[in-house]
């Protein structure tokens, strides 16, 4: 079938693997259950052919046989149902974490965040349908109808090379149809994750769609996009309903044509195919009764054929997510005691790599109580620069040192622990402004390190002060306020490093030169302090310049 | 249950005519799978009987076999039918669902609407519309074909066979199952609204880790973090696997219901054809025809599993629903220009304080009022409120000599533009975020706006009109963002214009020269303009505070 075929993902191997100890018990107890039907058909052709011949008082016996059969058939299903959903749920739990841990550490980020959140929380749980009916599925058909097929051919080799020609032709259809759906359910995967996107982009503009008049011609584009995300899932569901009818047709066709050749075998009018015997109403009945249940495995493999599609895609995703390369960010991003040591900082021809491009930094010797600027033209290298410092990109050359030691990923949570980092696009986490500046509830005196920030006025303006919610694009709070409570957490966490990258961009003058007097009286209270600008009014503001260097002595270096 | 019926409408109404064709064809397919077991149980069983009499050649053999064969092929057939019917109505009705979803969100008062939080929104909508596909597929078509099924089952058993064999079939899986749904039912409703909820807890969590990355890293929070999302998930887990209890347990039971009546129909018929009221060939029916009839209950085992997310699903989708849609107005009598308001005042929902307390205020055609005041005084929402999307105001307001209660939307924003203080761009090229604002637009027309904002150059940089931003406007800093939206709200050269602290962002001069570019391109407009900046006010020919 395609399974050979087609390169199998990754992910998929791994996973089938850790699920095998499982797998095999849960599916053996299921083959178990398929083949005890025949039992339970014994005793049904047992009761009709004693009610034929003229005695069915005493075979009560076989009608409660064909209950209590049918009930450890149940429990069978029920137990290794549970098996099967405990052995999967863990699998993907362990996959959910593994991937959450691998993406939060890396040092650049290779997925969008909502991408990541999709894939973790909703279509991973996608996994599920194919490690519990798809997999088990795959096993009872390779056994099941074999024992029905053996049996039926026993009574009867036409009615067994009825089922015989009918059985085998479905796995062929499937094949040809399955191809059909894998691609068919990737571009409805496509289109759905576009039209997501689509829908967030207006939903978050909403607003600004509605003033403008515009909500008409935004909901028209939108409702082609979702008729079309139709006429697709339409097309997918198409192709797995063929496939389904197919199997379902020749399953009927099967048990009409068994049901036929026994009726005429019985009255006499077919008299070959049974071995020279003739056919008895008990073996009739119960060829008859085996027939639906040679095609069931076949039926349920076949509904879960789509599950296995989606598992693909899924995996295919989770691939090409494991695939891309980049170093992870040095350290645990734990909690770590700060590093012990004065606030220094130095640099020898360090390297770290952004993207495919190599930022050389400048030759750094920044000392306790110093504020320094770093220059530089835009694209220069200045926050790949920062964020080395901060230990949040691996070197790929040089040193760095802080408070005298290398900066390694051995040291790097606790050089992190007494540092501030301020971006230039501040993310405001969603939740109150008191947790925000003191997320380890250190019970500091938050008022007044807002006082020395100059930030005490932003919280007065907010409707509910420091239990505000500062939410996704931090309601009620511009950029510059923004960077302003991050220089008010400086002060409270008692931060003697503070990186700031351009803080002053898109400020107006009054707003600018209060977060500069921030920042110069954290170097005052004995902070180093390395400000990331263009911005004259910085520049002068500090006590001396660093200048990037350019690309060229990168190059030389080389 | 109320909550259920209401969506399962919901679903259904949209495409009516098709559902009914579905659900007629899923009530063929169960008859025919019953009549294919039942007749070939039968044909079997009475050519037995002929045989060992020694009648066959008397037996009509071809009329019967005929049959077994049309039900074969005619049951594949009507399943096949049934399955695209069903699914094509459930997603057209899910498509206008999402579409009408969106309209009405576009309804909201502006500050809720500027709290919808796009991915989250986002999720919540898409997730909740995408469970309600299972009221129609797997509860509602179900279960009435079911009735409808053994209904007409009844009726033929009791024609081929006995009183005694048709009560035992029909009361057996009516009652039973009944009696499960009830029993499991009410199991899933807590734990599928708590990992549903946990669900979306992770979700929200991994987008605001990764978003906050770098800082929740510098801060030594990210194991902290994972160790977070690690119990939203074993809550989420432990919910699940009570679902995934319910809905082994309503296999296990639905499968014991099919063997007991079955088993049943087989004892039953001994008895019947041991006294006589019955030959064998009928009694053998009954029992074929009980098994077949297993498929009108197992089916339901997927339905059971997802009632308690549909259900919550339900209850949100449906509240949106009733935030209604505003009255049509009269309109169509504006004159003159300017924007007047009297005696206005405004409290919002809950609050016990007055926001705004009887305000008037004035704005002629051709003149520009900064609109000054602390923060959190009030600005904003008069803006809102004169923009109307904020109706719950008293006293006058007056935009071109007409009321603005009378305003249809349509018509208001024709005439008035309002570009609040936290705007959005949307994903796509320039060109696509002006034509926002006006659908025809040129794009010589669109070099004129972008020149009016200083942008010419910024936006000749980028690669001109078509260069392309990306989700929600990206790469373009917050001042070059500002200035666009700032274009694209000129485009629609409004006769009142409301600005929220237009120049935020931008460095004095350029302030001054988009100021007066707005000016330029709309002479007659009154603009208003919430102003904290010295630049905006100094460029404003009067100044009203607020306070």
């Amino acid at each position: 079938m395609s399974r050979k075929s087609s390169p199998k993902s990754a992910v998929l191997v791994r996973i089938d693997q850790a699920a095998r100890p499982a797998l095999k018990p849960a599916s053996y107890a299921m083959v178990l259950s398929g083949v005890l039907w025949p039992v339970q058909a014994g005793g049904a052709a047992l009761s009709i052919q004693a009610w034929a011949e003229g005695h069915p008082e005493g075979l009560l016996w076989a009608a409660l046989l064909f209950v209590a059969v049918g009930g450890l058939r149940a429990l069978l299903d029920y137990w290794a149902g549970g098996l099967l959903f405990r052995m999967a749920d863990m699998r993907i739990s362990e996959e959910r974490h593994a991937m959450l841990a691998r993406e939060a550490a890396r040092a650049e980020q290779a997925i969008t965040s909502a991408s990541l959140a999709a894939l973790a929380s909703q279509k991973l749980s996608l996994l599920m349908p194919y490690l519990t009916r798809y997999q088990p599925a795959m096993m009872r058909v390779k056994i099941v109808p074999l024992v029905l097929l053996g049996l039926t051919f026993y009574i009867s080799w036409v009615a067994g090379l009825v089922l015989l020609v009918a059985g085998p032709l479905v796995p062929v259809f499937m094949a040809l149809i399955g191809v059909a759906a894998k691609q068919a359910s990737e571009r409805q995967m496509v289109e759905i994750g576009a039209l997501n996107d689509l829908l967030i982009d207006r939903l978050s503009a909403l607003a600004d769609i509605r003033l403008l008049d515009a909500t008409r011609q935004a909901e028209e584009d939108f409702e082609i996009r979702a008729e079309g995300l139709r006429h697709r899932t339409m097309a997918v569901l198409r192709v797995a309903f063929l496939s389904s009818t197919v199997l379902e047709l020749f399953s009927a066709i099967g048990v009409a044509m068994v049901a036929v050749y026994v009726g005429f075998s019985l009255l006499g009018e077919i008299d070959f195919g049974t071995w020279g015997r003739s056919l008895t109403l008990y073996q009739g009945v119960f060829i008859l009764l085996l027939a639906p249940e040679y095609f069931q495995p076949l039926r349920d493999l076949a509904a879960a054929w789509h599950d296995r599609a989606a598992a693909l895609a899924v995996a295919g995703e989770m691939d090409a997510l494991e695939r891309v390369e980049g170093e992870a960010v040095p350290g645990l991003g734990g909690k770590a005691e700060p590093l012990k040591g004065q606030a220094t900082i130095s640099a020898q021809g360090a390297v770290v790599l952004r993207g495919e491009q190599q930022v050389l930094l400048p030759e750094l010797d920044l000392k306790q109580g110093e504020a320094v600027a770093l220059c530089g033209p835009s694209g220069a290298g200045k926050t790949s620069a920062l964020l080395a410092l901060a230990g949040l990109l691996p070197l790929v050359g040089g040193d760095i040192s802080v408070a005298g030691v290398p900066l390694e990923g051995g040291v790097a949570d606790a050089w992190r622990a007494r540092l501030t980092f301020i971006p230039q696009a501040v993310h405001m986490p969603d939740t109150s402004l008191r947790r925000f500046l003191d997320p380890d509830e250190s019970g500091g005196d938050i008022h007044a390190a807002l006082m020395a920030a100059h930030a005490d006025g932003i919280v007065a303006a907010l409707p509910d002060g420091l239990e505000t919610r500062l939410g996704e694009t931090g309601a009620g709070v511009s950029g510059g306020e923004a960077r302003r409570l991050l220089v008010a957490r400086a002060i409270l966490r008692g931060a003697d490093v503070v990186l700031a990258d351009e803080p002053t961009a898109d400020l107006d003058p009054d707003t600018s030169a209060r977060l500069i007097e921030s920042l110069r009286s954290l170097a005052r209270h004995g902070a180093v302090v390395l400000v990331a600008s263009h911005d004259p009014q910085v520049i002068a503001a500090m006590d001396r310049r660093v200048d990037m260097p350019s690309s060229v002595s990168l190059e030389a270096r080389q | 249950m109320r909550l259920l019926w209401q969506a399962f409408r919901l679903i259904w109404s949209a495409a009516p005519l098709a559902m009914w064709r579905g659900a007629l064809m899923f009530v063929v397919v169960l008859l025919m799978g019953a009549a294919l077991l039942g007749l070939s149980g039968w044909f079997i069983t009475a050519t037995g009987l002929a045989g060992i009499a020694g009648i066959g050649i008397a037996f009509d053999v071809f009329r019967p076999s005929a049959g077994v064969r049309l039900l074969a092929l005619g049951r594949a057939g009507a399943r096949y039918g049934e399955r695209l019917l069903t699914h094509d109505a459930t997603l057209r009705a899910l498509s206008a669902l999402r579409v009408s979803l969106m309209r009405r969100l576009s309804r909201l008062p502006l500050p809720e609407m500027q709290r919808l939080r796009g991915p989250l929104a986002l999720t919540r909508i898409t997730a909740d519309v995408d469970a309600l596909d299972g009221i129609v597929l797997r509860l509602g078509l179900p279960i009435a074909a079911a009735f409808l099924t053994h209904g007409i089952v009844f009726a033929v058993l009791y024609w081929l066979t006995t009183l005694e064999m048709a009560v035992t079939i029909t009361a057996g899986y009516l009652v039973g199952g009944a009696l499960i749904m009830l029993r499991l039912i009410g199991a899933t409703f807590g734990p599928s609204r708590n990992a549903e909820r946990a669900n979306q807890t992770l979700r929200q969590d991994t987008i605001g880790m990764m978003r906050g990355r770098t800082d929740i890293i510098v801060q030594g929070r990210l194991q902290t973090h994972l160790a977070n999302l690690r119990r939203t998930d074993d809550l989420m887990r432990r919910d699940l696997a009570q679902l995934d209890r319910v809905d082994r347990e309503a296999g296990l039971v639905l499968a014991l219901l099919v063997s007991v009546i079955a088993g049943g129909a087989l004892a039953l018929g001994g008895y019947l054809v041991a006294h006589e009221m019955l030959d064998p060939a009928r009694a053998a029916i009954g029992f074929f025809v009980a098994l077949a009839l297993g498929e009108t209950v197992m089916p339901l085992r997927r339905g059971i599993a997802e009632i308690g997310r549909i259900r919550d699903a339900a209850e949100r989708i449906l509240l949106h629903d009733e935030q209604g849609m505003q009255t049509p107005r009269v309109g169509g009598r504006t004159h003159g220009g300017g924007l007047r308001a009297s005696n206005l005042s405004f409290r919002r929902l809950g609050a016990s304080v007055s926001l705004i307390n009887d305000l008037s205020i004035r704005v002629d055609a051709g003149e520009t009022v900064a609109l000054v005041g602390a923060s959190g005084s009030g600005k904003s929402t008069l803006l809102a409120i004169l923009a109307g999307t904020e109706p719950g105001y008293t006293g006058d307001i007056v935009i071109l000599g007409q009321d603005l209660r009378a305003f249809g939307e349509r018509e208001l924003r024709s005439v008035l533009t309002m570009v609040p203080q936290r705007s959005a761009l949307i994903g796509g090229s320039v060109l696509d975020n002006l034509a926002l604002a006006k659908p025809d637009l040129t794009r010589a027309e669109a070099d004129t706006v972008l020149e009016a904002v200083q942008l010419t150059k910024v936006i000749a940089a980028m690669g001109g009109l078509d260069a392309n931003l990306g989700e929600g406007g990206a790469g373009l800093s917050g001042g070059e963002t500002r200035r666009l939206v700032l274009a694209r709200a000129l485009l629609r050269g409004a006769k009142v214009l409301l600005l929220d602290e237009p120049t935020e962002g931008l460095d004095t001069a350029t302030a001054e020269q988009v100021l007066a570019g707005i000016r330029m391109w709309l002479p007659d407009a009154a603009i208003l303009m919430a102003s904290h900046r010295s630049v905006e006010i100094e460029n404003a020919d009067r100044i009203f505070s607020i306070c």
